[in-house]
Formats: C-alpha cells, structure tokens, sequence
C-alpha cells in the first residue's frame, strides 16, 4: 500500500508494527479474560477471580498434549490455532486513530472474510479429533452460524454504504458529525451479536456445551486448549475493535488522542461482551435459526434500505 | 527451578477437578463441587480438560471399569481421589493440590502408563471382553467418556508418536468395518426416508450434570437420537433416599438443568441454594428465612427470562395423558419451560421422599430429539433415584 494513497483517511505504518497490534490485541485479551475470571468468581463465592487467566494458562502450558485415536491431527491442531491466526488477521486492518498497518480499500470485506474463516476453523476443531461429542459440537458452531452470519454481514453493508466505502478509515472518517451507531442501531446490535458468535460466546456457545462434554473443545487439553481459548477471547477482542471505526466514530473524541480513544471504546465494548456471558441463557442453535432468518435478516435488511435512502440523498 | 515452581504453584491455584459420582452418592458430590468452587477451582466438563479425578462414593464393577477408563484419557499431570465417606472434602483436596506439584511422580506417570496401542491390545487377549464390548455397536465412539477408546491417551512422553499411533492398531482387528478399534457408522433410513449414517455411542455414565450411573446407548443420526436404550450401570443404588434432603436435591436438579441451559449465573444461584439447604441441618447455618427469600429472587428472575423461556417452551411437551401412559409424576405434565418452574416450587413442598423413576422409560422420551434438547428433557424431570424395571439392564462386565 502506497503511504501517500491520494485522499487516504489514515497512514500506514511499517509492517513492523503488526508486532505492537499483535500486544495490544494480547493486551485486550488477558483484561477480557481477568474480567471474565472476576466475574466467575463472584458468581460462585471464591476467592483469585481477576488472577485466573494467569493460573488457567500456567497449568495448560504445564499439562500434556495429548490425542485420541486415529485423530485428524493435523487439522485438529489448525482449527485449534488458526482462531488466534483469523483474530490477528481481522485486527491488522483497525485503525489505531490515524495509523494503521493494512489500509485495504475492502478492509470491510476482508474483515468479513476472516470472520467467515472462523466456520472452518472451530468445525475442524470439532471434526479432527474423531470423537462424537466433538464432532456434536463442530456442527452446532455450523448451525448457528447459519444464522447469523448473513446479518452479520448485511450489517456490515451499512456503514459501509453510509461512507461510500468498503476501506475501514473512510468508514470511521465519516462519522465525523455523528456515530453509525447511532443512527443505525439495528446494524449496530446485530453486528455486536455476530461478534458473540463467532467468538463462541455467552449464548452462542452450545458448540462448547456441557452437555456434550464441552463439543468441539471436547478432547483439546494443555497447550492445544490454551491457544484454542485464548484464540476466543481474541475474536471477541477483534470483533469489539473493529466496531470502533465501523460504529463508533473511530479516534475521535475530546480530550484524548484518537489511538486512545479507539483502546477506550474497544476496552468498553469488549467488557460488555465478556459481561454479557454470564447473564444469558443459551441461544439453542435450531430456534436461533429461525430468530436469524425471520427477524435478524429483515430487521437488518430494512435498515440497509434506509440508510441507501438516506446515503442517496445527501449525493 | 524457581521459574517451574511457580508454574506450578500458579497452575494448581485454578486446578480443574472432574467429579464422578456414584449412584446414591449424590450428597457426596455436591461436598466435593462446593470445596472446588470454594477454592478458585473449576469443574470440568470432560477427562481432557480435567487434572483431578475424584470419584464421590464406592463404585461397583461395572462403574469401576468406566472410571479407569476416565484415568486412562485424562492427560496429565493427573490425580486420583477415591472418597468413600464424609470425608474432609477440602483437606483432600488440598492433598490433591500437592500431589499435582509433584513433578517426579508425574514422570513416573507417564512413562508407565498405557498407550491406547496396550490398552487395544489388551482388549484383543480378552474376546469375551471384546465381544461385550463389540456389542453394544459404536460404544468407543467416547459419547460416554467411558469407554471411548478414541480418548486414550498416548501421555506426554508419547505425544511425539500421535501419527503412528493411529496407524499402528490399523491391522488390529476388522480394518474395514473399525479402523482403529472404532467401528464406523452404518446406514440407515432418517426421518425423511432418506439413507443417513447412524452411528451408535453412548451418553453416560460419566458426564456433566447427568443422572448417575444412567447409560443411555443411542443411534444418532446427526445429532438426532432415532434410537435409545437406557441402562443402569451396576444395577439401582442400595442406599435409600434421604428424607430430609430432598429440597436440596431438587435444587442441584434446578442448578443442572440451567447449566444445560446455558445461564451459568442462574445455575451458579441454584447451586448455591443446594449448599445453603443441606447446611440447615449444621449449628449456626443460614437461617430459613433468607434461603426462602433466595429462593422467591431465583424463580422472580426465572420467570422474567424472556430468553430461557423462548428456549425451553415446547421441548418435550407432554400432556396429561402422556403423563399418566407413561407412569410420570402428575407435575410432568406441560413442557420443559413448565417442569422447570415446577421443579422450583416443589423446593418448598414438604415432601420427604420422592419415588424413583424406572429408567426405561427414558428413551421413548428422547427418542425423535436432538442431543442437546433431550439433555434439556432428562434433566427437567427432576429424577431423583432411578431404578430399571429389569435387572437385564445391568452393564456389569462382571
């Protein structure tokens, strides 16, 4: 990408700085987890709440790996790791204020792409392990993702047709007067859900169940596991992110510098999501189906309409 | 040194225990689930994800075959707590906690322990063995976590080996029809009269928030259970209900139910509530009153759920002819939405015994359902002892 891109909304940094992305995104990731360790610790009484990420990793990295009898190891291993591979590769396209590493002229749809990557991944974390629980779970992650990730998209498609652009710093440069997520709360909230989706998230997480012995992850121990729940708390961590430029007017604000501004609304946003875990009873994936298809769908559909309307009008 | 001591020590800090519970041990469990939780610990949900193994109660043969086989899948550092009375539960944990740290002894474990290659071979001296197992179809597939071989673990010193492995049992037995000791799914018609693969597995024994000893052994098509037949491992429990307790258990039937849910707040509150009743009967415990005003908060909030309702409403819905045809407790009668709330009340009935339920009556209940919505189902009946109508049912190898 050229540095001086004629009209550019941000500058791109050197590719050596994908390595400072990457520890923000690690950042994000141990507070979610210390959060999210908070708040199981005060739902159960005990004690060590925000140091658990800490411990959980300690003993993953100390417990063995292990296999199950004529696995797919290969592509169980890749499902397992690629989850962090798809996070990092959807962050690489945020702005952080003014710079960015990969100023893509279809960040939006690249963005989709990594997200539509997380289907494979989790269902060949499910598949490779050649175990029926796993293999329950892999397909549920499928299941849902029937519904929501057409919503997801068409929620991508308004602000994109709002900035008359798929490149992400247009995106959020044109939120100069007022945030997408305001006038376009439907995209909004269904591009936040898709996020808790395909994080494996809160209500989206019948594909790790208790009732199949926790499905795809079923048979994932030690370091397998950690990259496999550490890869989770960064999609969600991507996915709070790129809201940022796409609803939440990007760096701006007072007071603050803009790369500030984008780790506050990020760190915001996120907390939300990790809060949200706890507070909501599983979305069953064949009822969710419906939900998606009979309300998310057109809901998000219609809000498109308004917003071409509204973008032709000011042409 | 210092780095891997406090590895250890920080690993053991969030050690994850798997709790087995034996028919009629049940209290036991929730001892043990509440020491865990009280430390910073948590259940696992599977052997993978377990570094503590602790069986609640004294497991006859057939149990007792299905827990070994539980230690042959964990994957180390592992250990081992056989609790058989009232004990100490949180001093043996704590015991447990230092034997994690001991790292020569886990050496020692994994260089002795079985590969899946000895554990399949072994199989293979003993046909009679074998041959049980042979019948019950696709039992290996690990539904249960009991018998799955697929499971078996090669152990750390092994991990290198993974891609031989499973190409080393290849030429043992019926390469075709169970490469690697799995038989594969066969054909068969699904609900549409279309040919679909069903595969045979087994829910149960050992598996979260499931009736003890309960073996449910399923042919799947997809995940859609087409048909099931349900076993008690070792026979019906000797032990017989204990009176005053009977609140809490139906609490722990509340808290597992809402974990099968999904709303782990929920099913945390119900699980508190358990505690809170079996400490009634202990000196200077909470009073009455405040577990009655929990418990108005619980069903408040799971009456407000618009979420658990759309999630339960219709499940299974059972009239009051079904009911009686089957032999069901009157307050069966409606859908899993209605058994839940139900459940919640019958806390505060007075009831001092609960009749158990014959187990066979299970599968037709499951039957036509998908895993997860048949796990909904078992779990809102409130089943407190089971008993099989036949003895036949037993899965003793003995």
């Amino acid at each position: 990408m050229p540095d001086s891109m004629p009209g550019a909304a941000v500058t791109t940094v050197a590719p050596a700085w994908a390595v400072a992305a990457a520890a923000i995104l690690a950042g994000l990731v141990v507070l979610a987890a210390m959060l999210d360790g908070a708040l199981t610790a005060r739902a159960n009484a005990a004690p060590g709440g925000s140091a658990r990420p800490f411990g959980e990793a300690a003993r993953l990295m100390r417990q063995r790996r292990r296999t199950t009898v004529s696995a797919d190891s290969l592509l169980w291993r890749t499902g397992a790791a690629g989850l962090v591979v798809a996070a990092l590769l959807m962050v690489a396209v945020v702005p952080l204020g003014e710079w960015t590493i990969f100023d893509l002229d279809v960040g939006v749809g690249w963005f989709n792409a990594m997200d539509v990557m997380v289907w494979a991944l989790v269902w060949l974390t499910g598949w490779g392990a050649n175990s029926a629980h796993s293999l329950v779970g892999g397909y549920r992650f499928l299941a849902h993702g029937l519904g929501y990730e057409l919503p997801l998209m068409f929620a991508l498609v308004a602000p994109a047709v709002a900035a008359e652009s798929l490149n992400v710093g247009r995106v959020a440069a044109a939120q100069a007067d007022l945030w997408f997520a305001v006038w376009m709360p439907v995209a909004f909230l269904v591009y936040c859900l898709g996020v808790v989706a395909f994080s494996v998230w809160g209500p989206f997480a019948p594909a790790l169940g208790a009732d199949v012995a926790g499905g795809a992850r079923a048979e994932l121990s030690g370091v397998d596991r950690l990259v496999f729940e550490v890869g989770r708390y960064a999609l969600l961590a991507a996915g709070a992110a790129f809201a940022v430029p796409m609803f939440l007017g990007g760096g701006a604000g007072p007071l603050l510098p803009g790369w500030l501004w984008v780790l506050v609304k990020t760190g915001a946003l996120l907390g939300i999501l990790v809060w949200l875990r706890r507070r909501l009873p599983a979305f069953r994936p064949d009822k969710f189906m419906e939900v998606g298809w009979m309300v998310l769908l057109p809901a998000v559909l219609v809000q498109d309409l308004v917003v071409a309307v509204v973008a032709a009008g000011r042409g | 040194m210092g780095l891997i001591d406090t590895i250890g020590r920080l690993a053991t800090r969030h050690t994850h225990v798997l709790v087995v519970e034996v028919p009629g041990w049940w209290r036991l469990r929730a001892a043990v689930e509440r020491a865990v939780l009280a430390r910073g610990w948590s259940l696992a949900v599977s052997p993978a994800d377990a570094d503590v193994l602790v069986v609640c109660g004294e497991p006859g043969p057939g149990m007792r075959e299905v827990v070994d086989l539980v230690w042959h899948e964990m994957p180390g550092p592992r250990v081992r707590l056989d609790l058989q009375e009232y004990v100490d539960v949180a001093r043996r944990l704590e015991e447990a906690r230092l034997a994690l740290l001991d790292d020569d002894r886990h050496r020692h474990d994994s260089r002795d322990r079985p590969t899946s290659a000895d554990l399949l071979a072994d199989e293979e001296e003993h046909p009679d063995h074998e041959h049980e197992h042979m019948d019950h179809g696709g039992g290996h597939e690990g539904m249960d976590h009991g018998e799955g071989h697929e499971h078996m673990d090669h152990g750390g010193g092994h991990e290198h080996m993974d891609h031989g492995g499973g190409h080393e049992h290849m030429h043992h037995g019926d390469m075709d029809m169970s490469p690697g000791g799995i038989p594969l799914a066969e054909g068969g018609e699904d609900r549409d009269g279309l040919e679909m693969d069903v595969l045979n597995v087994r829910l149960g024994p050992v598996l979260p928030h499931w009736p003890a000893g309960l073996v449910l052994r399923c042919s799947l098509q997809g995940d859609v259970i087409v048909d099931a037949r349900a076993e008690l491992v070792d026979g019906p429990p000797e032990t017989t209900p204990e009176a005053s307790h009977v609140a809490a258990r139906r609490c722990d039937n509340v808290a597992a139910l809402l974990a099968l849910a999904g709303w782990e707040d929920a099913s945390a509150e119900a699980r508190g509530m358990r505690d809170a009743l079996l400490d009634e009967h202990r000196p200077g415990a909470h009073s009455q009153a405040a577990t009655s005003a929990r418990l108005d908060r619980l069903q408040r909030r799971l009456r407000r759920s618009r979420v658990l309702r759309w999630s339960l409403r219709g499940v299974r819905r059972l009239s009051e002819d079904d009911v009686r045809r089957h032999g069901l407790p009157t307050h069966s009668a409606g859908d899993t939405y209605d058994r839940l709330l139900a459940m919640v009340d019958r806390v505060r009935s007075e009831e001092t015994s609960v009749p158990g339920l014959d187990a066979g009556l299970l599968p037709s209940l499951v039957t036509g359902l998908d895993v997860a919505t048949a796990r909904l189902v078992v779990a809102s009946l409130d089943l407190h002892e089971l008993h099989a109508e036949h003895e036949t049912h037993e899965v003793s190898h003995a």
